[in-house]
């Protein structure tokens, strides 16, 4: 091939490098990035956790809250949390520059408060959760606050009553 | 050797070597695409080179798989100081699908520790996220190891509002 050949090649081709940090990046629509999570709308129920490929999410209760991570670092960006979320609170955003110089900085953290029994005070779960659970079902209302053991003494000794037993 | 005066040094036109610790290749043809006319990283003046010894950083992708290990490290020691590495993918960075099996290490990080008890000092790494990662994410990270771009991520923990 002649030069010639390869200039006019060359030239009728144009300039194709693209001007990446000076110029904004070729993002397709169907392009999935980091994903954000909402913390208004999350309830803290785990569903994305159990769906997680790579476990990038991971949600752990230390007894006084319950924190949901999101780790970018081991993320395959499948956007399968955000399917399956039943709050509609992830979301799969377009970012991509995520480089770090530490895996800590590309942590992120939630942190939910823990609702606690009414009566013994033992840990039952999110409060976001029990929120969404009371605006669903209307009727849980008085035993959403309650462990599952006080609630299971409350429900039998309800059916008891109906039944016709002696109130103590 | 002065370690801090060398990485000053280091700002433009650097050599990089591309080290292969057993992943999927996605990784790999996306370095590929980076240096192709399209992305061009040599207009940052990267040069791709075959040997360690050549290179100022060492372009990392893959969980480091138990076979490669030796190797992995062979390379890493054979590169002079300042030793830059740039951990590509989500393998590299945080082991990906592959983190808690019994054949790999789970990343850079562990590799990082085996590294330090052997004696081989790593001066600079930077972890791109990515499955797999952009031809941009890849000039991103470049670009962030050689100081040229800011950090935009941070390490968040966000209370849930109530009521």
């Amino acid at each position: 091939m002649s030069v010639a050949k390869i200039l006019e090649m060359a030239l009728r081709a144009g300039r194709v490098t693209r001007r990446y940090p000076y110029q904004p990046p070729l993002l397709t629509p169907e392009f999935r990035g980091a994903v954000r999570i909402d913390p208004s709308k999350c309830w803290g129920c785990g569903a994305c956790v159990r769906v997680c490929p790579p476990n990038a999410l991971t949600i752990r209760s230390s007894g006084k809250d319950v924190t949901l991570e999101y780790f970018v670092g081991r993320c395959i960006f499948c956007g399968m949390c955000a399917e399956v979320c039943p709050a509609g609170a992830i979301e799969v955003t377009k970012e991509f520059e995520l480089s770090a110089a530490s895996t800590e900085d590309l942590r992120t953290r939630l942190v939910h408060r823990l609702a606690r029994c009414s009566v013994c005070g033992a840990p039952v779960w999110t409060e976001a959760e029990l929120r969404a659970v009371v605006k669903a079902s209307p009727i849980a209302e008085e035993y959403i606050a309650l462990c599952p053991k006080h609630r299971k003494e409350r429900f039998a000794k309800a059916v008891a009553l109906r039944l016709g037993a002696e109130g103590e | 050797m002065n370690i801090a005066r060398a990485l000053r040094a280091v700002r433009k036109s650097i050599w990089v070597f591309h080290l292969n610790s057993g992943s999927c290749n996605a990784c790999d043809i996306e370095v590929l695409d980076a240096l192709t006319p399209y992305f061009d990283v040599e207009r940052f003046g990267v040069k791709l080179v075959a040997s360690p010894r050549h290179a100022d950083v060492i372009i990392f992708t893959g969980p480091v798989t138990r076979e490669s290990l030796p190797k992995v490290v062979r390379a890493i020691k054979a590169m002079p100081r300042p030793r830059l590495i740039l951990a590509l993918g989500s393998c590299a960075v945080g082991g990906g699908i592959w983190w808690d099996t019994y054949s790999t290490l789970g990343g850079f990080k562990k590799l990082e520790e085996i590294l330090r008890e052997s004696g081989v000092e790593v001066d600079r790494v930077v972890y791109v996220p990515g499955c797999p990662v952009r031809p941009e994410a890849i000039i991103y990270g470049t670009l962030l190891l050689l100081g040229a771009v800011e950090q935009k991520v941070r390490s968040s923990e966000v209370a849930v509002p109530e009521g």
